[in-house]
């Protein structure tokens, strides 16, 4: 290996960070339609 | 001028008096300062740990703690009798409750602080004769940082439903600045460090009193009803 | 402001955040399958393409929420609240994103979870003031006593956050310095660059699109308040 064999952080965080923003993002739309009936 | 300060007085006095009939929370102060101090002490492996090491820290958790009691029953005061409604009927400026409220408070926690000291310097065998004017300027500009911000927070919480929870919560971010630098200040002063080693953590005591105190007056007129 | 410019906010943030999603989902393949791996940090230090913008992002946030509650007490528009609250929540959650990913990146990158120097600290007592934001709005009933409590701690939180900064910067540093913020050539390769620059631009645009939503949401919900209480009375 010419680099460290990190990649497992990598996914970690990038998964986590996906994760959030599709949660946060979900929960507004939800709020906006209830609050649209 | 002079009405707003006879004004702040008046408050303060007010609130002293009070705590002075029941003095459940000095007592309480006091005894949580003595059970800190004691479990510090303990809480170390001694042949690792010399006591002067934890020493700083131990002082201002106490000093910490010592504050949020006094806080709390100071704004569980005004709870109980709606007292600041009556306060605000009276043709005083805001500024001059804030610096009753502020007074009191800073006497408590002085008093608390007063006692736990030499309880201190017995328990930790701390050498302090020669540190100990510049230890008390320390403990005052700290006291009077997170003393002032806690006085504000008290009367914006006193209104909520968590009251009780909710002071420590928001108070904590604004003890970081006047607690590292007091801990670190006085950690140098148990050790005899020369004074140029502490300036930093002094200008950083003194730009965060100057600061605080001033926002913390002028803030204080928005938390109250209109 | 009225029901109808309220839904069309709603509508034009809802846009702007799904736009700014697809774009993220395009710098995560970029960073993560065409941007070269830096020989001696390995590939977690790709994490920076994400956690260097949210940060930004959530500092960004806490910025607005802070200059507005000022503006606030000033004006006592009830808009401005809305607006200081709804970059608040979203700051929030861009705060979650720094803390959780920073540790990611410090431990194969640095060694270690987490270290207590100046722009760790800083960030995470951000967190803590966004949270008590939030707590202290939960606790507030009456929405203009709402609005004057949060803008206070508004205002003592952006004063607060470089006192934080400098504390810890007196204390000890550790934090690798900012490699684009350099003046004169910044040292990351070209390729990297590209994606650090094109990520903070979608984080800034998600954070745009969040913010729009969140203070529609924000506008409705008073709306559909007065409604209520009016069909009472």
């Amino acid at each position: 290996m010419q680099y460290p064999d990190n990649g497992g952080y990598m996914i970690a965080a990038y998964v986590v960070a996906a994760v959030v923003v599709l949660v946060y993002a979900v929960s507004l739309f939800v709020r906006l339609r209830k609050v649209a009936r | 001028m002079r009405d707003a300060l006879r004004a702040a007085w008046t408050i303060a006095g007010k609130d002293l008096a009070i705590e002075w009939r029941t003095k459940t929370a000095l007592v309480s102060s006091l005894t949580f300062a003595v059970l800190v101090l004691a479990v510090l002490y303990f809480a170390r492996d001694p042949t690792a740990v010399g006591a002067v090491d934890i020493a700083p820290g131990a002082l201002w958790v106490t000093f910490t703690f010592a504050a949020m009691i006094g806080l709390n029953r100071a704004f569980l005061l005004e709870r109980e009798n709606r007292a600041m409604d009556g306060i605000m009927l009276a043709p005083v400026s805001p500024q001059a409750v804030f610096f009753g409220k502020l007074a009191a408070n800073l006497v408590f926690v002085g008093t608390v602080e007063l006692v736990s000291l030499p309880l201190f310097i017995l328990f930790y065998d701390v050498p302090i004769v020669r540190g100990l004017p510049a230890l008390v300027g320390i403990t005052a500009m700290a006291t009077l940082a997170f003393v002032a911000v806690g006085t504000l927070l008290s009367s914006m919480v006193v209104r909520t439903r968590f009251a009780e929870l909710m002071l420590p919560l928001l108070l904590l971010p604004f003890l970081v600045p006047p607690v590292v630098g007091a801990v670190q200040a006085t950690a140098r002063i148990l050790a005899d460090r020369p004074l140029s080693e502490v300036e930093g953590w002094l200008k950083l005591l003194a730009a965060f009193d100057i600061v605080f105190v001033t926002l913390s007056t002028f803030l204080f007129e928005a938390t109250l009803e209109e | 402001m009225t029901r109808e410019k309220a839904e069309t906010l709603a509508r034009r943030g809802t846009l702007l955040t799904s736009v700014a999603l697809v774009a993220l989902a395009a710098v995560y393949l970029r960073a993560l399958m065409f941007t070269p791996v830096e020989r001696f940090q390995g590939p977690a230090q790709k994490i920076f393409y994400v956690h260097a913008p949210a940060a930004w992002s959530g500092l960004l946030a806490f910025a607005v929420t802070g200059l507005l509650s000022v503006l606030y007490l000033w004006l006592r528009d009830r808009k401005v609240d809305l607006v200081a609250a709804a970059s608040a929540e979203v700051g929030l959650a861009f705060s979650v994103i720094m803390l959780t990913t920073g540790p990611l990146w410090g431990k194969p990158v640095w060694g270690t979870w987490w270290t207590w120097d100046a722009r760790l600290t800083s960030t995470l007592f951000i967190f803590l003031l966004f949270v008590g934001y939030q707590v202290l709005r939960g606790a507030i009933l009456d929405p203009e006593t709402r609005a004057r409590y949060s803008s206070v701690i508004g205002i003592l939180g952006l004063v607060l956050v470089p006192f934080i900064h400098m504390t810890v910067y007196l204390f000890r540093t550790l934090h690798p310095d900012p490699v684009v913020m350099k003046p004169g050539s910044p040292a990351l390769p070209g390729d990297m660059l590209v994606t650090l620059l094109t990520s903070f631009g979608v984080f800034t645009l998600l954070y745009l699109g969040f913010l729009a939503q969140r203070y529609a949401l924000g506008v409705l919900r008073d709306l559909k308040e007065e409604e209520a209480s009016r069909a009472v009375s």
